[in-house]
């Protein structure tokens, strides 16, 4: 069953349009499609890759520059130290009077302004320093909340002992300054180190945008983005600024902190180069649409595809049309051939084409014609061969012969001429056995001139001295009596010449005779029968039709001289145009038959007839 | 023909699907490129220090355990080694003597500590006994007094000599108007660090103070009831004596002491090194000018500190910043805390040691 299935899917049975296009589209299409996508998809793997081994190291590069600025900035708390005056009020625990507190701040906040704010170093925004319940500040940015000295106090004061700088990402501060500038507060605690006391708290808000300056050193795209996040995913700074304070959760998917990796978690596919440092590990991102890296490279893809896709259609367009003229012409084919399975043998199967095609239709149309003829052929020459027999029967046992000669009988009785009525008897009864008993198409030259002979006799026993005949041959006996002709031949042309010569004559001389001659058409030596009469002759115009009816073989009309183009045709059937009859007649003198017909012997009569 | 169109869709969509980078579902990560070394899966945070295995014992011993400076001292390599994760064991002898000094030391070879920090009495008596501790893998340091090179690894030292011994006597020519006599009251000829300030003190004088005149020089040997006697004796010996230079910290309170009970505060200059905490009271009366000093709790910190590094095999190094004190400065195989400070009546107050 499955076999029988799968013949059924065999590719040979598939239509030819479908084998050009599979064909084609294998052939051509689909390599090239192989090959663009092979080599696009290298060439978009080698630029990741190239790009993914170098953005690492520049951002390991900008991140060791962030790392170096970050850390210049972590030292800014110890300039708090260099200055004893600075030191004796963080010292200070208590004031007897409000003004002491003043003055305090104010030499506090001044310092600040002088040494931070508006010092050398342009990322302070802020400088915010609590010690004991007091708060000395000095900002270049207000913030939004009314409150904030309160929440910086109250922070400053819940906040881990540690010497170290600690980084405060603005949103841990419930204070917002006004402008949105990226900013981290480093906050550090100011120790008495001399004392080995805690002074107070420290905060340092930091303007973050000499990343910005950083970072686009080495990329100027717009779409990629770049952040840094604390190592708990904490966006310290983002070229989103939207972004900042928010929290990566993918963090811990990545499947590294130092290299490149693909991603599609954003619904885009990234490139992100990751640098980690290892210091404050904080965590530098870098992440391009993978489109921006090949964009060159796809629109070469596209390009290609869209023409291939072109090609393929083109090319099942061409295999379509290929196909179709192929297949027309012998769906053509197809419907003629049922046509003459049913009979039909007049079609004509027209392709003007020099292909296979076109010599396959002129083969078909050949061959239909050659059926054609030779149907034709046999057909023809079968009914026209049935016709002279029949003819010939009837004329055998013409009835009017039959009368005529009986009736000569009867008289011969009346009149007591025994001996010709024995005789005429004999010569018609040999006339019937000839007729009858022979049933084959030939018959020997002696057995039809015998034959004749009688009938001769005959109807010169009726006619008495109006009919007069000779019968001569010259030929050897032997060839007399070995070589066949048709049979029956001789009697319709006698007949002829008896019929028309007893109409105006008083008297028919019939002069038949047989001889071998060399035939000038045929090329060899032909047996030649002549029937000459003095008859009326036949007017010229007369001798053409003749001829021509002679020449067309037509049996058409049983014209007066049936029997002469019956014996034609019958001759021309079984041995080819170059025997028949020849007519020669002078009006009034006489007609003179050339029946030429080539010998033929026995063996061969007998092969013909079966 | 429907199986051919079928084909071609077929082909078409292959063709599309192939050329359309293929888009799998889900998130994915997938690693381009690491620059990080196959062994360390490297996605933690950075490693903090190196944190000790076990408890790192580490002896910090004083010239002698009752004087103020080495408790202060004390207090600040303790707030290290609560810092820090290690056991300080502050011992020594009670006065400040090489003799029972080695005994100390012998007894804490037996304690195995891992390491020993001492302000040595004698630079060269105490180094035997430290080439034992060395041997039997103990790992020697110094702080604040020094001992020869080869009895150590590196020295704590608080202020760089020359520094403070031309400091120390620029206080008193200042106080003393550049002229007068003095005397220098040093704590014992024997300890390094003196005699090195004792050096600087003189040269300074030589170069720059020719109206200055040294009478004496007296050994306190670091105990405040010969110090008291020895300014005394200095007071009597020397009536017209203007100054007086303690250049350890017992000196200067029992110099300011004898002063204000002679009833010459005022008129004898009294300056030194000592603790805010013993020269408050001096310095508010006037019976002494200036006291100098480095804060002790500062060197106990950065002694332990310094000490927990080198046990983790880290040696200090020139601008090194340590955390709880600041940048340090080592010039050779010394280390130099920074800069001394000076106490007045007006700032004394802001100390507490």
């Amino acid at each position: 069953m499955t076999s029988k299935r799968w013949r059924g899917f065999e590719f040979r049975n598939y239509p030819i349009a479908y084998k050009l296009i599979v064909s084609y589209t294998l052939l051509t299409a689909l390599p090239l499609l192989l090959l663009v996508y092979i080599s696009y998809t290298q060439y978009a793997r080698s630029v990741e890759e190239q790009i993914g081994e170098y953005m690492p190291r520049f951002l390991y590069q900008a991140n060791a520059d962030v790392g170096k600025h970050i850390d210049e900035l972590t030292t800014l708390p110890e300039i708090l130290f260099n200055s004893d005056s600075i030191l004796a009020i963080l010292r200070r625990t208590s004031y007897t009077q409000r003004s002491e507190l003043n003055r305090d701040q104010y030499a506090m906040n001044s310092y600040l302004a002088r040494t931070y704010t508006n010092g050398r170093n342009a990322d302070v925004l802020g400088v915010f320093v609590v010690s004991n319940d007091r708060l000395f500040s000095s900002s270049k940015l207000n913030f939004k909340e009314t409150d904030w000295s309160r929440t910086i106090t109250d922070y400053a004061a819940g906040i881990e002992p540690s010497g170290k700088v600690r980084i405060i990402l603005p949103d841990e501060i419930d204070v917002q300054f006004e402008s949105d500038v990226p900013y981290v507060f480093m906050l550090q605690q100011i120790n008495d180190v001399d004392n080995r006391k805690y002074l107070g708290t420290m905060l340092i808000a930091v303007d973050l945008s000499f990343i910005d300056d950083i970072v686009r050193n080495f990329e100027k795209n717009a779409r990629a983005d770049l952040w840094v996040m604390n190592p708990s995913g904490k966006i310290i700074y983002h070229t989103n600024r939207h972004l900042i304070g928010s929290e990566d959760k993918d963090v811990a998917k990545y499947p590294t902190l130092n290299g490149s990796f693909r991603t599609n978690a954003t619904g885009q596919d990234r490139l992100v180069s990751v640098n980690q440092t290892t210091d404050r590990g904080w965590i530098l991102l870098h992440s391009i649409p993978l489109r921006d890296l090949t964009e060159r490279t796809d629109l070469v893809r596209n390009v290609t595809v869209f023409v291939l896709i072109g090609i393929i259609i083109l090319t099942s367009v061409i295999g379509v049309i290929i196909s179709y003229s192929m297949t027309r012409p012998l769906k053509k084919l197809t419907g003629l051939m049922k046509t003459v399975e049913m009979g039909d043998f007049q079609v004509d199967l027209k392709v003007q084409r020099g292909d296979e095609v076109g010599m396959l239709a002129r083969s078909f149309n050949s061959m239909i014609a050659t059926i054609r003829d030779l149907i034709q052929q046999n057909y023809q020459i079968e009914i026209r061969q049935k016709n002279a027999e029949l003819y010939a029967l009837q004329s055998q046992i013409n009835p009017h012969f039959m009368y005529n000669t009986l009736e000569t009988i009867g008289m011969a009785v009346e009149e007591g001429e025994t001996e010709v009525v024995v005789d005429m008897v004999t010569l018609l009864g040999r006339m019937l056995r000839f007729s009858v008993s022979n049933q084959s198409k030939f018959v020997t030259i002696a057995e039809e001139v015998q034959h004749v002979r009688d009938y001769l006799t005959i109807q010169k026993f009726r006619f008495e001295d109006r009919v007069s005949f000779e019968i001569v041959h010259h030929m050897n006996e032997n060839d007399f009596h070995t070589l066949f002709i048709p049979k029956f031949i001789l009697q319709p042309i006698v007949e002829n010449s008896i019929k028309y010569g007893l109409e105006t004559r008083k008297t028919l001389e019939i002069h038949i005779a047989v001889s071998e001659e060399f035939g000038a058409r045929s090329g060899k030596r032909d047996v030649v029968l002549r029937i000459r009469d003095n008859g009326p002759g036949i007017p010229p115009d007369r001798v053409i039709e003749l001829e021509q009816s002679l020449k067309k073989s037509s049996l058409e009309s049983r014209s007066s001289h049936f029997g002469l183009v019956n014996v034609n045709a019958r001759i021309v059937m079984m041995h080819g145009a170059d025997y028949g009859l020849q007519l020669h007649s002078i009006v009034g003198k006489g007609t003179e038959i050339m029946i030429r017909i080539p010998m033929t012997r026995g063996e061969a009569i007998s092969n013909a007839n079966d | 023909m429907s199986g051919l169109y079928r084909t071609i869709f077929v082909l078409l969509f292959i063709a599309l699907l192939g050329s359309s980078c293929q888009s799998g579902p889900g998130n994915r990560y997938e690693l381009v490129y690491s620059m990080e070394p196959v062994s360390s899966s490297g996605h933690s945070a950075p490693q903090s220090t190196d944190e000790p295995q076990r408890k790192y014992k580490i002896a910090f011993v004083p010239k002698g355990t009752e004087i103020d400076y080495f408790n202060y001292a004390a207090q600040g390599a303790q707030e290290a080694a609560r810092n820090l994760g290690v056991e300080v064991l502050f011992r020594g002898s009670t006065i400040a003597d090489a003799g029972l000094q080695i005994e100390a030391v012998e007894r804490l070879i037996e304690e195995k500590v891992d390491l020993i920090a001492i302000s040595a009495n004698d630079p060269v008596k105490l180094v035997p006994v430290l080439e034992e501790a060395r041997a039997a893998g103990i790992k020697v340091i110094t702080w604040d007094a020094d001992t020869l090179p080869e009895g150590r690894e590196f020295f704590v030292n608080m202020v760089d000599p020359e520094v403070l011994g031309r400091h120390l006597l620029d206080t008193l020519a200042s106080t003393m108007g550049e002229a007068g006599n003095y005397a220098i009251m040093t704590g014992s000829f024997s300890a390094a660090n003196l005699n090195e300030w004792l050096k600087w003190i003189n040269v300074q004088q030589r170069e720059y103070y020719p109206d200055l005149n040294l009478v004496a020089t007296v050994a306190t040997d670091d105990d405040r009831d010969k110090a008291y006697e020895v300014a005394n004796k200095l007071l009597m010996d020397y009536p017209d004596l203007n100054g007086i230079i303690g250049n350890s910290s017992v000196g200067p309170p029992a110099a300011a002491q004898a002063v204000k009970e002679a009833g010459k505060a005022g008129s004898v200059k009294v300056v030194g090194l000592s603790n805010p905490n013993l020269m408050r009271d001096y310095l508010h009366e006037g019976s002494a000018q200036v006291a100098t000093l480095w804060s002790p709790k500062k060197l106990g910190y950065l002694t332990i500190a310094l000490a927990c590094n080198y046990l983790n095999e880290v040696l200090p190094v020139d601008g090194q910043a340590v955390e709880g004190v600041g940048i340090v400065r080592v010039n050779g195989d010394m280390v130099i805390m920074g800069e001394p400070l000076d106490f007045n009546a007006e700032n004394v107050d802001q100390y507490d040691f």
